[in-house]
């Protein structure tokens, strides 16, 4: 699914220069649930962007699905993220002025999904995530727990294959948070991959397979 | 580009209606004080030229003068003096010539209708209405060639002399009695606008036929000659030959500018229509810079509304929106402001120029109020305005919505 080799990324501020990776190797085979740890500043969500085509790095290669993406220019990396990657964010980034329904139609717009099958796919996901009877309410009117559901049914629905979640639990209490993983081990008995960025050993408990950043290096990956 | 996106995007728009509502009023704004500015300004240079038509059509009018320069021994300072024989000399010898009149004038009393006043009393020949823009009221005409040729007793009527004389009540075929000479009223003169004159405006004058004139009056000479050339550009070629074919008759020097007076319209018209063209273009500049200014205001309001949006662009470019459709989406917004703020400044400038040409205005008093009040709204004004306007404004917005479409969506996503 993911073949990463000797990834760098360099961050350029004027003259002063950040190596915010520095030459991370990583592999993940299809329908792996993967977290990533490591503390603040180590480079997790760097990573993150540049498996989900939103940045591309300063070295290394990485093929997606055996596809090399360094060669991409902003549509088709455009085109990789609408078809093949769904993100959950930790600030769950939806639509302020767009409601429930709306926020999950997003994806299919922009790749053209008829409006029939569109909306059957919309409905489906909201019954999927339980928010159904919430479909016109609009981001303000949602609990976090809410929010980060209706993302997720966002994130499903062009049906990618890789769901990619940077702290997706950071802004929900515990017992939500929960909730939130109990959908993702749903997400991959469906055989989707997806990779985790969190700080909680509980969260992490989810994946099948913890990598750990420090400063920039891939320490340890275990299991 | 799918209707569902459109959708959305006018789903956006909406939200942001408050913003982008200052930007409309500022092209509608900008769309007013232009088109109004346009208008009044080729209103003021077409009332000129209606106005100046009232005095003449065309016109070059010969005065009686005095030499100033010495000729033939003939020393300066002499009075040139011109006759009725000069009528038939000239519209001999000067083939340019459409139509001449010999004009003389005095003040009278005149009684009519049980009223008396004092009026300017004009013998002119019958091509003089016609020269002078002067237009007979229904059932009623100017002085033709039958009056002159027998000396007719017969008065052609300013309304102002109509109204003072028998009120509301229709003149033609009553008497009127100049300096104890009975004569007919043919004709009232109907309204016109004038903007120059000489001895007053003609809706204060008597018109009868000049042999008449001639025979109350114990003048020899002629005040003055109205000549309308066949071809208006030949205006300075007629009067050329004017002072050449007099100033042998009465021996004075051609290149003599006092020797006679002539007043050419023609040429004061032109010269009058230059100025009023510059105004026109003076105008459009101010106009075109105010525009310009404009434009950047509504770059500046564009690049705005863009950044304000940063993150929403970079949600949607990390769920798979192409270039495109963000810089299409603004490019949408940026047409339907400016087609609403152009549409309701041009709808608002076209309702006060059609307003402001219901005011009625005086004939007589041809002040200011007489230039202001007749704006014109021309489509070519809209033509233009809407061509440099569109231009304008899509520059103003394709910038901030390329801008917008070079976000790299991690740095859009994390904007605050
Ligand atoms: N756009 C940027 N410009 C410059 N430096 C950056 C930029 N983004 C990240 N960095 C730096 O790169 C390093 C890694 O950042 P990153 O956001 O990947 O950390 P992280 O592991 O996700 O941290 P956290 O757990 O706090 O989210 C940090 O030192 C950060 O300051
Ligand atoms: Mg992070």
């Amino acid at each position: 699914m993911i073949e990463m080799k000797d990834i760098r990324k360099v961050y350029q501020m004027g003259k002063v220069s950040l190596e915010a990776l520095k030459g991370i190797s990583l592999r993940v085979e299809p329908g792996e649930f993967v977290s990533i740890m490591g503390p603040s500043g180590s480079g997790k969500s760097t990573l993150m962007n540049i498996i989900g085509c939103l940045d591309t790095p300063t070295g290394g290669s990485y093929f997606l699905e055996e596809k090399n993406v360094a060669g991409f220019n902003f549509d088709q990396l455009s085109s990789i993220r609408n078809q093949k990657i769904g993100f959950v964010f930790q600030n769950f980034n939806l639509l302020p002025y767009a409601t429930a329904y709306e926020n999950v139609e997003l994806p299919m717009l922009f790749n053209g999904k008829p409006g029939k099958k569109r909306r059957q796919r919309v409905l489906e996901l909201l019954e999927m995530v339980g928010l159904v009877d919430r479909q016109a309410h609009r981001p303000t009117e949602l609990s976090g727990g809410e929010q980060q559901r209706v993302a997720i049914a966002r994130a499903l629905a062009n049906d990618p294959s890789l769901i990619l979640a940077d702290e997706p639990t950071g802004n929900i209490d515990s017992k939500t948070g929960q909730e939130i993983m109990g959908l993702f081990v749903e997400l991959q008995r469906q055989g989707r991959t997806i990779l985790m960025v969190t700080h909680d050993m509980t969260i992490a408990a989810y994946s099948e397979r913890t990598i750990r950043l420090l400063d920039g290096h891939l320490v340890e990956a275990r299991q | 580009m799918r209707a569902q996106l459109v959708h959305l995007f006018a789903k956006e728009f909406r939200k942001r209606k408050k913003k982008s509502a200052l930007i409309t009023f500022a092209i509608a704004w900008g769309t007013l004080s232009i088109l109004l500015l346009m208008s009044f300004g080729r209103g003021l240079g077409n009332a000129f030229r209606i106005s100046f038509k009232g005095l003449g059509d065309n016109l070059i009018m010969v005065y009686r003068g005095q030499t100033s320069k010495d000729y033939q021994g003939l020393p300066k300072g002499r009075r040139i003096m011109i006759y009725p024989g000069d009528i038939a000399l000239l519209s001999a010898l000067i083939p340019e010539i459409g139509l001449i009149s010999p004009e003389s004038n005095d003040y009278f009393t005149i009684t009519g209708g049980g009223r008396e006043t004092n009026r300017n009393v004009c013998g002119v020949g019958p091509g003089f209405g016609v020269m002078r823009s002067m237009i007979a009221e229904r059932g009623g005409r100017f002085i033709n060639e039958e009056d002159e040729r027998s000396a007719r007793r017969v008065a052609f009527i300013g309304w102002n002399v109509a109204a003072n004389l028998f009120g509301g009540e229709n003149p033609v075929g009553r008497t009127i009695v100049v300096n104890r000479v009975p004569f007919t009223v043919v004709g009232v003169m109907k309204k016109k606008l004038q903007s120059s004159a000489y001895e007053g405006f003609d809706a204060d004058h008597v018109y009868i036929p000049h042999a008449t004139f001639s025979r109350i009056h114990t003048q020899l000479f002629i005040d003055r000659i109205h000549i309308q050339p066949k071809r208006p550009e030949d205006n300075q070629v007629v009067e050329r030959r004017i002072r050449q074919i007099l100033g042998r008759k009465y021996r004075f020097d051609p290149e003599d500018d006092y020797a006679l007076g002539i007043w050419n319209t023609i040429e004061e018209v032109e010269v009058a229509g230059r100025v009023f063209k510059g105004i026109e273009i003076f105008l459009a500049l101010i106009g075109g810079l105010t525009l310009l200014i404009g434009a950047v205001g509504v770059t500046n309001l564009m690049y705005a509304l863009v950044k304000e949006r940063t993150r929403e662009i970079g949600i949607k470019m990390a769920l798979g929106a192409k270039r495109r459709h963000i810089v299409l989406q603004f490019l949408l917004e940026t047409a339907f402001i400016f087609s609403k703020g152009t549409f309701w400044g041009a709808a608002i400038a076209y309702t006060i120029v059609r307003l402001t040409r219901l005011v009625p205005i005086s004939y007589e008093i041809t002040g200011i109020q007489t230039y202001l009040l007749r704006p014109i709204f021309s489509l070519d004004i809209l033509v233009v305005f809407l061509v440099v306007l569109g231009t304008l404004v899509f520059l103003s917005g394709i910038f901030p919505a390329l801008r917008a479409s070079r976000l790299n969506p991690i740095e859009a996503l994390r904007y605050e």
